[in-house]
């Protein structure tokens, strides 16, 4: 099981949280204006990396917040978490 | 010879949760008798009354049975305008007190926290699981939990404390 | 490639089986290929051995950066079926199925194939309806799965619990007398040994580290860790690193990769007749030829390439597993592992072409690969050596995730993910 860090309660067993997706994906502001190829690459295509990865969590049976997080995907270790509507931290390699 | 673990269901109670923002918040509080408490996870008491921190704006505020109307009405008056969501959830949930020497034993029978006193100190409280029900867990002693479970997990809850306590008290 | 026959084996026994030749040889890679394969998995193989035997293509190179069959190929819980829902499903799956019935023969290698049934438990009136649909479905396609009652499911599985008073009672059931499992390793060996005898290059410990493309934008082969290979095309087949080996072609794709769990018990004297899944539990059970009762789980929730899960998505799986059949409440399990699975939006795997010239996918097959491996590898096969896709893997292109026509088999997949 993993400790999922809470940028607001700490760090928390794994089943309080449920896994939300990658993070930072933005939706266009004009979705009716974007080609079929476009749309579709917003809503499947996926970086899916063998490293690090932006996420994000939603704490729900904890404070009940969503939140990112940075995770290696290799050694599911967490690197970093903040809160939504935080901009994505730097992290050094 | 104490008993290792006692688990009660306690009386009826008045029950709030409450969501607001900054301009809200202390006037809540004010209301209530009880400041909001700001540190996440914290339970702040003026008994006979309790506001458990649930998430960054939201509360769990607990009093004796029969305040609601009350509560509610001096809540409304004092927000005055600013947003808030106040709503009575008395009937929702039962209070269950768990105490003695091996009560955090028995929690952790089914929740997976760190319940060790310099991790999960008296007045520590949070939303969390135990087994596959949720629950409001708050340490209110050294030796003592109050969970606040959703009317119809109640007996799943109780009877999965009980068996617990039977293996580990 | 010496066959196997009854005579080899009176043979190699009368001299001490010290006299078995190898399998497939471990070449050194050649400069170029036609083709080069990456990943030596089960479908990566079976594509190799028919580019070879049906479309006499052997100037082929299958690369894989562990052990041959390493992958998912040796890691799933070895079931076969073909009763899946959409229309474009059933004929992959049916096609790989009736290449099962036949595949110990045509390798000249005992794949242990077993037709002793699989079948999916409803657990509630939701349930009935879902497994009743897949079964008009599967009928009017042609494939074999018929409803069962409780009672008759019991006979079926003796020891499943049909009790009223537990947490998913059985409500019903369908069952697919012609699904069932084989022997994982064997199906990645036979083909490894098969394609090897036909002049296919097994090449391991090779891991593919980039994808050259020439000036007009196709691919001309593979940087790799034992030196740069080239090929006139390239076909990935790499399942939970896809995503890795198709973004050094500047490919994107609808692919995220999971932690799948399974577990094995302690072996024991046969006592479990078939395969029994079921969606609802997140569980699926049969018994293999060693004793060991065969478990997996639902996928873990996050995205990982750890091979490794929480134990309390392998004790959900068990929790059900005990109420359901009570009797193996005291085993023992004896040894767990994970596997990385490619999941798609849809659930439906991705064959054939990619926007780069020369480069070819299979990927995508998720929780349910294993059963497809032969018809995966036929058609695909077909794919490459044609350059375009064999019309049962048509409707699993790339582009249908522009074009909307997806094809929904989260229902059917049966795996909670």
């Amino acid at each position: 099981m993993l400790i999922v860090p809470c940028p607001h309660c700490g760090d928390r067993p794994e089943i309080e949280f449920r896994y939300a997706g990658p993070a930072h994906i933005e939706r266009a502001q004009r979705p009716a204006e974007l080609s079929d190829e476009d749309w579709a690459s917003y809503l499947y295509l996926r970086d899916n990396p063998k490293g690090l990865h932006f996420e994000r969590w939603r704490h729900i049976h904890g404070c009940g917040r969503f939140f990112n997080a940075a995770r290696d995907t290799v050694s599911d270790r967490f690197v970093a978490s903040y809160k939504a509507g935080q901009k994505r931290p730097e992290i050094p390699r | 010879m104490a008993e290792l673990v006692t688990i009660t269901t306690l009386p009826p109670a008045t029950r709030f949760v409450v969501r607001g923002g900054e301009a809200a918040i202390p006037l809540i509080g004010r209301a209530f008798g009880v400041a909001l408490p700001r540190d996440a996870c914290r339970a702040a008491s003026v008994p006979p009354r309790a506001a458990l921190w649930l998430g960054p704006d939201e509360w769990l505020l607990l009093a004796p049975d029969g305040d609601g109307e009350r509560i509610a009405s001096e809540i409304g008056a004092a927000l005055t305008g600013a947003p808030a969501s106040v709503v009575d959830i008395s009937d929702r949930q039962v209070a269950l007190s768990v105490g003695g020497p091996r009560a955090a034993t028995v929690v952790n029978a089914f929740n997976p926290l760190d319940l060790h006193p310099e991790a999960f100190p008296v007045g520590m409280c949070t939303r969390t699981v135990f087994a596959k029900a949720e629950i409001v867990l708050w340490r209110t002693a050294a030796d003592g939990f109050r969970i606040e479970v959703w009317r119809s997990f109640a007996p799943y809850v109780e009877g999965l404390l009980r068996e617990a306590a039977e293996e580990y008290a | 490639m010496s066959r196997y026959s009854i005579f080899s084996l009176a043979r190699n026994a009368l001299s001490g089986h010290r006299n078995w030749p190898r399998q497939w040889r471990s070449p050194e890679p050649r400069r170029e290929y036609d083709v080069v394969i990456v990943g030596a998995g089960g479908h990566g193989l079976a594509t190799a051995y028919y580019l070879a035997k049906e479309h006499r293509i052997q100037s082929v190179a299958v690369l894989e950066k562990g052990w041959l069959g390493g992958g998912n190929t040796g890691r799933n819980t070895t079931i076969i079926r073909s009763n899946y829902l959409q229309d474009e499903s059933a004929a992959i799956y049916e096609h790989a199925l009736k290449l099962w019935e036949g595949l110990s023969a045509e390798l000249n290698y005992n794949v242990m194939y077993s037709p002793r049934g699989v079948m999916m438990l409803a657990h509630s009136v939701h349930d009935n309806q879902v497994l009743k649909r897949h079964i008009y479905a599967n009928r009017l396609n042609g494939i074999d799965n018929e409803w069962l009652s409780p009672e008759e499911a019991k006979r079926f599985c003796p020891p499943l619990n049909i009790g009223r008073n537990i947490r998913y009672p059985v409500t019903g059931a369908a069952l697919q007398r012609r699904g069932g499992t084989a022997r994982h390793d064997a199906v990645a060996w036979g083909y490894a040994r098969g394609a090897d005898g036909m002049g296919v290059d097994i090449i391991e410990n090779c891991e593919v580290t980039g994808l050259r493309r020439g000036a007009d934008g196709a691919v001309t082969g593979c940087d790799t860790t034992r030196g740069f290979i080239g090929a006139k095309k390239v076909a990935v087949v790499a399942a939970g690193h896809t995503s890795v080996v198709m973004a050094m072609a500047g490919v994107r794709m609808p692919i995220e990769s999971y932690p799948l769990q399974a577990l094995v018990s302690e072996p024991v004297k046969p006592v479990f007749p078939c395969v029994v899944m079921s969606n609802s539990v997140h569980a699926y059970i049969s018994q293999s030829d060693k004793g060991e009762l065969v478990i997996g789980a639902g996928t873990d929730a996050y995205v990982s390439y750890s091979q490794n899960g929480g134990l309390h998505v392998a004790e959900h799986t068990l929790d059900a597993i005990c109420e359901l059949f009570p009797e193996f409440r005291r085993m023992r399990m004896l040894r767990n592992w994970g596997g990385i699975v490619d999941v798609t939006p849809d659930r439906s795997p991705i064959i054939g072409l990619t926007p780069v010239a020369g480069l070819y996918v299979n990927c995508g097959w998720g929780t349910g690969g294993f059963k497809a491996t032969p018809g995966s590898g036929h058609v695909f096969a077909a794919t490459v050596a044609r350059g375009e896709p064999h019309p049962i893997a048509a409707p699993f292109t790339l582009d249908r995730f522009r074009t909307g026509r997806l094809i929904d088999e989260a229902a059917a997949a049966a795996v909670a993910h």
